[in-house]
């Protein structure tokens, strides 16, 4: 998982924080997939989160063609040669 | 130890409301001070990766949720130029039959041709200009292929923006600064003007005296306590926060509407397997609409974001999920939105939101509805596969409220205006009704749904309050009285 999604899950309101730490490490335990497959709701949301953390993986995006430190590199050389703020 | 401050307009709040209110005083010559209650953000630091954006922009994480049926996600922005900084910039005027409605049923007289000047003047200030197509990008011209074969009214959208190469981040942080939020429009304007602004304030209560609101006291970030006293103090804090911040000062509360009206636009989206490459993230995200249904309340806006928005959003599970994801440079994403029939409330559990909201029966209709012509609309466009938010082998009219994976947008109506005093928060001139020397500026006050984004609307009440409380016309844009130019001072 990388630094950002660490700080995504620190930041959430505490309910939300416990609740996806929690499923997190069921999730990581052998029978934790079949155990949250009985909770469609909690297994989407942890489902999402999850994707979330796991897409934002520079080389995952980038075999997907994305690559947000060239977009970031561009909008700062736009900003500084346009005087933007 | 208490930091004593006086000035003649405190503002609370650096967002689509304050900061406008806070720009216009200021350059008219007027001592402002402008609060805070979160940091100001460098655009050095943003980082186009959503889960750090997400983290760092929005009220906790972006994952502020309601409770009621079905849960609904609400993002909400903080810091300096407020949602403003993390909305997706589309700009619409109040519909002319939005501004009808509230005279009749609110008594608010806020005529078509009253607003327009305000409307120009704000347009002006963020450079709002409609999307061309080739900024628009790949995800928009699926939407636009999809409308024209089934004869669907639609249209580019038009944003405050400027310089926008289409990174395709606005959400996250736009890292060009093209997008023009408060935060490099307004506050920029008003702290050129004089106006001190301070960031990371916290303001706990509103001083009272005699009837009177008399100022604030606000919390610093290193436990600083701050006195500012104020001739007329304006409330900004959002729609979720400011009605808190009146019920814990103990004010506001004699209509009974205080926290109450709570109106949202309900949202989801769905995606679509395009036989050629869209690359969604490669133009501006949100930029073309479709408004065929608006009169039923149902509103589509593309939407669109990098392969880790793509995954969250994604309504597939396991090897679904990942075989979608795999394809995602073929992926189109477009959005719904419900002009909503619902009401909520808002209170406090400490100093906690808590947001309640469900969705009523003509809203789920709404929804359904929606889902069934996003469908429809992508199949015209050619897509080979289509994926509605709804758990699998349940069709879109069959859905049932716990069905639907929802988010919302644009929270409105928490302390809403009305000119009679028994029936809302803030009169027609956004003044408080219970107590003197206190204004709101922010989407609190506005009393209904507007069917589309809303921080235009916010913007203009907001250049109508400043133009209120300086006790001048609303300075024409055809007359030359330009932005950023200082009016005549102000004689008290």
């Amino acid at each position: 998982m990388t630094r950002g999604f660490e700080s995504f899950i620190d930041r959430a309101p505490w309910p939300e924080r416990v609740a996806l730490r929690a499923l997190l490490a069921v999730e990581r335990r052998p029978r934790g997939a079949r155990l949250l497959a009985r909770a469609p709701l909690l297994s989407q949301a942890l489902g999402a989160t999850l994707a979330l953390g796991r897409y934002d993986e520079p080389r995952l995006a980038a075999c997907l063609g994305w690559d947000a430190a060239k977009v970031v590199a561009r909008g700062r050389a736009l900003r500084r040669a346009e005087g933007r703020p | 130890m208490t930091r004593p401050l006086e000035t003649d307009f405190c503002v609370v709040g650096a967002g689509g409301g304050g900061a406008v209110v806070a720009a216009e005083l200021a350059e008219a010559g007027a001592n402002v001070v402008l609060l805070e209650q979160g940091p100001g953000h460098d655009p050095d630091g943003f980082t186009a990766r959503p889960p750090e954006m997400l983290a760092k922009l929005y009220r906790d994480s972006g994952q502020t949720t309601t409770i009621g049926s079905p849960p609904i996600l609400l993002p909400l922005g903080r810091g300096v130029g407020g949602t403003t900084l993390v909305n997706s910039g589309t700009c619409f005027r109040t519909p002319a039959p939005v501004l009808a409605r509230w005279a009749d049923e609110y008594g608010l007289e806020l005529d078509d041709r009253a607003m327009s000047v305000c409307f120009e003047r704000v347009e002006r200030s963020l450079s709002v200009s409609e999307v061309t197509p080739e900024l628009a990008g790949a995800n928009a011209a699926v939407a636009r292929r999809g409308a024209e074969r089934l004869g669907w009214s639609h249209g580019y959208l038009r944003r405050n923006a400027r310089g926008c190469v289409g990174s395709g981040v606005c959400v996250f942080g736009c890292p060009t600064s093209a997008k023009q939020h408060t935060g490099i429009t307004y506050v920029p304007r008003a702290v050129g003007a004089g106006a001190a602004l301070i960031t990371n304030a916290d303001v706990r209560e509103l001083l009272v005296e005699r009837g009177r609101v008399r100022g604030v006291l606000a919390r610093l970030a290193g436990g600083e306590r701050l006195e500012v006293r104020a001739g007329e103090t304006i409330l900004a804090c959002g729609t979720i926060h400011t009605p808190l911040l009146l019920a814990r000062s103990r004010l506001a509360g004699a209509s009974g509407q205080l926290g109450r009206n709570l109106s949202l636009h309900p949202a989801t989206a769905a995606f679509a397997l395009m036989p050629d490459e869209v690359n969604m993230a490669r133009g501006v995200p949100q930029s073309f609409y479709v408004d065929e249904f608006a009169h039923e309340g149902v509103m589509f806006e593309t939407v669109a974001g990098p392969p880790a928005y793509a995954a969250m959003a994604l309504p597939l599970q396991g090897r679904e999920h990942a075989r979608a994801m795999a394809r995602y440079p073929r992926l189109a994403q477009m959005g719904l939105m419900v002009s909503d029939s619902s009401r909520g409330s808002v209170h406090a559990l400490g100093r906690r939101p808590v947001i309640r909201y469900s969705l009523d029966g003509a809203d789920l209709d709404r929804v359904r509805r929606g889902l069934a012509h996003l469908g429809q609309l992508f199949r015209a466009a050619g897509a080979s596969e289509v994926y509605l938010p709804l758990p699998p082998g349940v069709a879109p009219g069959a859905a049932r409220a716990r069905d639907l994976r929802l988010m919302a947008f644009h929270p409105l109506g928490t302390a809403r205006a009305d000119a009679r005093a028994s029936h809302g928060v803030a009169d027609g001139d956004l003044a408080v009704h219970d107590v003197r020397g206190l204004h709101l500026a922010d989407g609190s006050v506005v009393p209904s749904a507007l069917g589309v984004n809303p921080q235009l609307t916010i913007m203009a009440l907001a250049t109508r309050l400043a133009f209120h409380l300086l006790d001048r016309a609303v300075p024409s844009e055809q007359q030359g009285a330009g932005i950023g130019h200082a009016l005549a001072p102000l004689s008290t």
